[in-house]
């Protein structure tokens, strides 16, 4: 049996989506898998079961039937987070590893997903770089590249690891970066004797987000146009300029969403026209009927959010770096990028696999 | 008042010119030529001549004494000129010239020069950028308008200069008389403020009458038309209200407009009278130059014709009128009087063949009841009818009564002598009987706030240094925006009941205090950063047991931590579930022109949508609490519908007055908003179960 601890460098760097992507390669491959996240910071309560959102729907992707209580054996609730700052938690290396062995009986391969970055946990007493340890894992790590002081923290990792350190994915490199990882920062890692095992291209469906998401995020009420809350945004635009110049910009882009105050009615209906993919109105202001009728008509979505433009546009780069799980074309599609970039030969003998 | 503005016993032009087409010509020629019995001093350097009176290099060559200036030189001039006025001890000056704010940063500076320098030397001055002044009583026409208006009683002043011009040919051909026409332009010095004092001093005039874009003081304001509106009715029209109006506006004369709400609650607090269009404008000031104010909303309508009295019945029941009803003798009087196939009861009917006798005697039997306020005459230009007969009869026999009489005699060609015979005689006629009804509305209203007793203003106990020592932490730690915990402090230091609150770190914690505070409790996410907390499923209301609690802890703080990953969390707050009464707000909002606004709703999911809320501006005196409660669309669910037993309605009135205090007592809040006030049942008093407070940063 061996054991894949996936870990990165940063918080939201597609850990998930490596996790379910190799797991399904392995299983392609006729390997027995099973997947442990040992620390959850996302609760959820499945049938009476204290789990982890993410660890959830990955166990039902990987078509798994080990018991959820073991998969994710610690979940940060507020409860636990307030009582670990107030007394030290211990053993809860225990209970992971517990729990572990009981999954890892008559598998061929372990995965273990991390939470946040390798560091996250060090107050728990339960980092990555202890867990590994004791779970005798090799690590893959997942770095969402952009600029080279990212290359500080893999080589920290490398230095904290040595040899678990089975290599990295450098994920969602836009094509601006793409020259400089191939012919500068790939080789640079591998002189340095850290393998890339994979270079995951930036995909625009993957960064993009459903307009059901982003009203549920924003706490936005759907005003029209229900049915189409699945419609997928990959841009923003902020209509703050005057509708001929916003036009501009608006044909540059693609799939957008544009957010504009619920008084600008002249950008709301040439985003109508355009065919946006949705409208955030800021403000709390709802729009005239008229403009309301020709969405419903067009199938564009009209989410009313109570904050101002600035800040909802704020939180926006946020959730756009949050890919959700649930959405299904994403997780497909996510799954596919890993198949189609990953170097799983190499990733095989890593960790010492044979088809 | 600026008497020498108004009635100058000589006057320099100060600019003249003698070419025709130039402001300079035509200010002359029409200070020339309208009975003005001062001296006229033309003052041009190149001329000795203008318009066949002498003309004078510069003021300082006159021999005479100037009591007013009216300056038309080009803009770089003007600080000379000023001085000029200075050294002659001129004291009031009209400034025609334009160029100033009005056109940008360097016509700005040149204002501002222009301001220090009247004010240095004490100077008053009207403009600049303004068509001038006219006084019909003293035959003073100092300004470029082609004409001059009638004489008259109504006293006008306008923001806009062309809107004078405008205004001044209509009312020649309607003619209205007009006792002061000012064009204030871009009010530097002399502003409505001023105006408004002056016009209510002058005995020519009864009814003041002004277009506004913005005002320079609007508490100032507030005040002297409070107590002016008394005294004689003060009916503005206030454009730039709207966004693009403001827009319009703010890029007309470089004024910050103020807010629909702010002005429409301030005009309501001060008594004037608010009109929407240039038409209202004049049809409400020719109802209160010609008639006396009606003693109470009851109106009778005579007409000759169905349709035309039924539209005005209409009209009367969507105003604050209401159609009298008739007494048993007038009804009886009637019988004798009219044809048996008249309609006898209010509106009086007296059918298509009715002519001037019969109108007469009708208006005759109504005017002597004592149920009617005040009557309109509807006339329809049958065959039968004698228009400009029946004129003269209502005019004569309105004469004799003091119950006001208007007209609306439906048609063009065929009424248009009448129509000019009752304007003749002081009866006020409107082309539509709707109009009608609405100058009669705004009569009515007028007369309301006469007998309106005087305001009366309450001083609540408060804890003022917790406030202040709360503000003071806020602005210390670089916030703007109070938590929740401290909002709660703040209403609690001016007397308002909260609900019991206690924050919980664990869901431990979270049931002790559940049951130290007694189910049901509500429970809500404690995060500063999540403000919206509904929006996240931070809050969950009705919990009933301690299993409930723990599961509400770990519900809330999960999706908080899945929704707002950013926002560190503080724990969740256990609050006392305060069940029964009804939702309302309490709002406090700043104005760029009148201060603080405070606000009342009735709460709940809708209150958005429906905008179902009603403004004043602070202070609020009680009857502005005892109003805005129940000046809401949906003040009946207050008040209980369906044997529902009224809300306590004094307290939410009371609340308002503290809000208003508060307001008063910390200028540095800029918002803050009760959502919910719960209302209890009459004499159980009102319970704040949520604030919001934002103040100025430090």
């Amino acid at each position: 049996m061996v054991t894949l601890y996936v870990s990165s460098t940063a918080g939201y760097s597609g850990k998930s989506m490596v996790t379910m992507g190799i797991g399904a390669q392995l299983q392609k491959d006729g390997f027995s898998l099973g997947y442990q996240k040992p620390v959850g910071i996302l609760p959820a309560e499945v049938e009476n079961i204290l789990t982890d959102k993410d660890a959830w729907f990955i166990y039902r992707f990987l078509k798994l039937s080990d018991p959820l209580e073991l998969i994710c054996p610690v979940v940060i609730t507020q409860d636990v987070l307030i009582d670990a700052l107030r007394e030290d938690m211990k053993g809860l290396d225990r209970k992971i590893v517990k729990a572990f062995k009981a999954l890892a009986i008559n598998k061929d391969v372990m995965i273990v997903g991390g939470s946040g970055s390798f560091h996250t946990g060090s107050y728990m007493g339960i980092p990555a770089t202890k867990l590994v340890k004791r779970l005798e894992a090799k690590i893959l790590l997942i770095d969402r590249y952009q600029g080279d002081f990212y290359l500080d923290s893999i080589l920290d990792a490398q230095d904290n690891f040595k040899e678990s350190l089975a290599g990295v994915i450098l994920n969602n490199i836009t094509s601006e970066y793409m020259s400089d990882v191939q012919e500068l920062i790939v080789p640079y890692l591998e002189k340095k004797g850290i393998s890339v095992l994979g270079v995951v291209p930036y995909d625009p469906l993957m960064a993009s987000v459903k307009v059901e998401y982003i009203a549920e995020q924003l706490g936005g009420k759907v005003i029209c146009c229900h049915h189409r809350l699945d419609n997928l945004v990959e841009q923003f635009l902020i209509g703050g300029m005057q509708v001929n110049m916003f036009l501009e910009y608006f044909r540059k882009s693609k799939n957008v969403g544009v957010i504009v105050g619920g008084d600008r009615s002249d950008i709301q209906l040439a985003s109508i026209e355009g065919g946006a993919k949705c409208i955030l109105l800021t403000g709390n202001l709802y729009p005239n009927d008229i403009i309301i009728g020709r969405a419903e008509e067009k199938g564009i979505p009209i989410v009313v959010l109570s904050g101002d433009t600035y800040t909802i546009a704020k939180s926006m780069e946020k959730l756009s770096f949050r890919i959700r799980l649930r959405e299904t074309e994403k997780v497909e599609r996510g799954v596919h990028l890993i198949k189609e970039y990953v170097d799983f030969d190499r990733l095989y003998a890593k960790l010492g696999l044979k088809k | 008042m600026l008497e020498h503005f108004f009635n100058p016993g000589s006057v320099a032009v100060v600019g003249a010119s003698r070419q025709p087409g130039k402001v300079g010509y035509d200010v002359l020629k029409n200070m020339m030529s309208y009975g003005y019995q001062g001296q006229i001093y033309p003052v041009n350097p190149a001329a000795t001549e203008i318009l066949g009176i002498d003309a004078y290099p510069n003021l300082a060559s006159i021999a005479g004494p100037v009591d007013l200036a009216v300056i038309c030189v080009p803009a770089a001039y003007i600080i000379q000129v000023v001085e000029e006025c200075a050294a002659r001890k001129i004291d009031s000056i009209v400034v025609i010239t334009a160029g100033f704010k009005e056109v940008g940063p360097e016509g700005a500076r040149l204002e501002r020069e222009l301001k220090d320098a009247i004010n240095r030397y004490g100077i008053r001055m009207v403009g600049p950028n303004c068509v001038g002044l006219i006084d019909t009583a003293s035959g003073i026409n100092a300004s470029f308008a082609a004409g001059m208006p009638l004489k008259g009683n109504i006293g006008f002043f306008s923001q806009s200069g062309a809107l004078c011009v405008a205004i001044l040919d209509w009312s020649l051909a309607e003619d209205i008389g007009f006792s002061k026409f000012v064009s204030l332009g871009n009010k530097t010095d002399i502003s409505e403020i001023e105006m408004l004092l002056a016009l209510s001093e002058d005995p020519e005039t009864k009814v003041i009458l002004g277009y506004l874009e913005g005002i320079n003081d609007g508490l100032a304001f507030m005040d002297v038309a409070r107590e002016i509106s008394k005294k004689k009715p003060i009916i503005l029209i206030k454009s730039g209200t709207t966004a693009s109006g403001a827009k319009a506006a703010s890029s007309h004369t470089g004024a910050l407009a103020g807010s629909e709400a702010a002005f429409q609650a301030a005009f309501r607090q001060s008594g004037v009278i608010r009109a929407h269009s240039i038409n209202d404008l004049f049809n409400y000031a020719l109802a209160f130059a010609y008639q006396p104010l009606p003693k109470g909303p009851n109106i009778a309508i005579i007409t000759n014709s169905g349709g035309p009295g039924i539209i005005a019945a209409d009209a009367c029941d969507r105003s604050n009128l209401i159609l009298a009803s008739l007494n048993k003798e007038t009804v009886d009087k009637l019988r004798k009087i009219l044809p048996p196939i008249a309609s006898f009861y209010n509106p009086v009917d007296i059918i298509g063949d009715a002519g001037a006798e019969r109108y007469r005697e009708t208006l005759a039997v109504i005017q002597a009841d004592d149920q009617v306020h005040a009557i309109l005459v509807l006339l329809t230009p049958t065959a039968m009818v004698d228009v400009a007969e029946t004129a003269r009869a209502v005019a004569e026999l309105a004469k004799q009564s003091p119950k006001p009489v208007f007209a609306s005699f439906l048609g063009k060609k065929r009424v248009e002598e009448g129509r000019k015979i009752l304007l003749r005689e002081g009866i006020p006629h409107y082309n539509y009987p709707e109009d009608a009804i609405a100058a009669m509305d705004s009569m009515y209203r007028q007369r309301l706030w006469v007998d309106e007793p005087p305001r009366t203003h309450l001083c609540y106990r408060a804890d003022r240094d917790k406030v202040w020592q709360i503000f003071d932490r806020v602005r210390d730690e670089n916030r703007n925006q109070l938590i929740e915990a401290e909002a709660r402090e703040v209403l609690q230091a001016y007397g308002f009941k909260v609900p019991a609150n206690i924050l919980a770190r664990t869901s431990r914690e979270a049931v002790a205090a559940a049951n130290s505070i007694g189910y049901p409790v509500v429970m809500k996410i404690a995060a500063h950063q999540i403000i919206h907390k509904t929006d996240i499923g931070g809050v969950i209301l009705g919990i009933n047991t301690a299993k409930e609690v723990e599961r509400a802890f770990f519900e809330i703080t999960s999706r908080a931590r899945d929704r707002a990953p950013q926002a560190p969390i503080l724990g969740v707050m256990v609050q006392e579930m305060i069940t029964g009464g009804r939702e309302v707000i309490l709002g406090l909002s700043k104005d760029a022109q009148f201060g603080t606004l405070i606000m009342f709703g009735l709460g709940g999911v809708y209150v958005e949508v429906l905008k179902d809320v009603s403004f004043r501006v602070a202070p609020l005196a009680r009857q502005d609490a005892h109003e805005m409660v129940r000046e809401i669309r949906s003040f009946p669910l207050l008040r209980g519908v369906r044997g529902e037993q009224s809300a306590d309605i004094e307290a939410v009135e009371e609340a308002l007055l503290i809000m208003s205090q508060l307001a008063q007592d910390f200028p540095e809040i800029v918002e803050a908003d009760v959502n919910p006030l719960l209302a209890k049942s009459r004499g159980e008093g009102v319970i704040a179960v949520d604030a919001r407070f934002t103040i100025r940063g430090a």
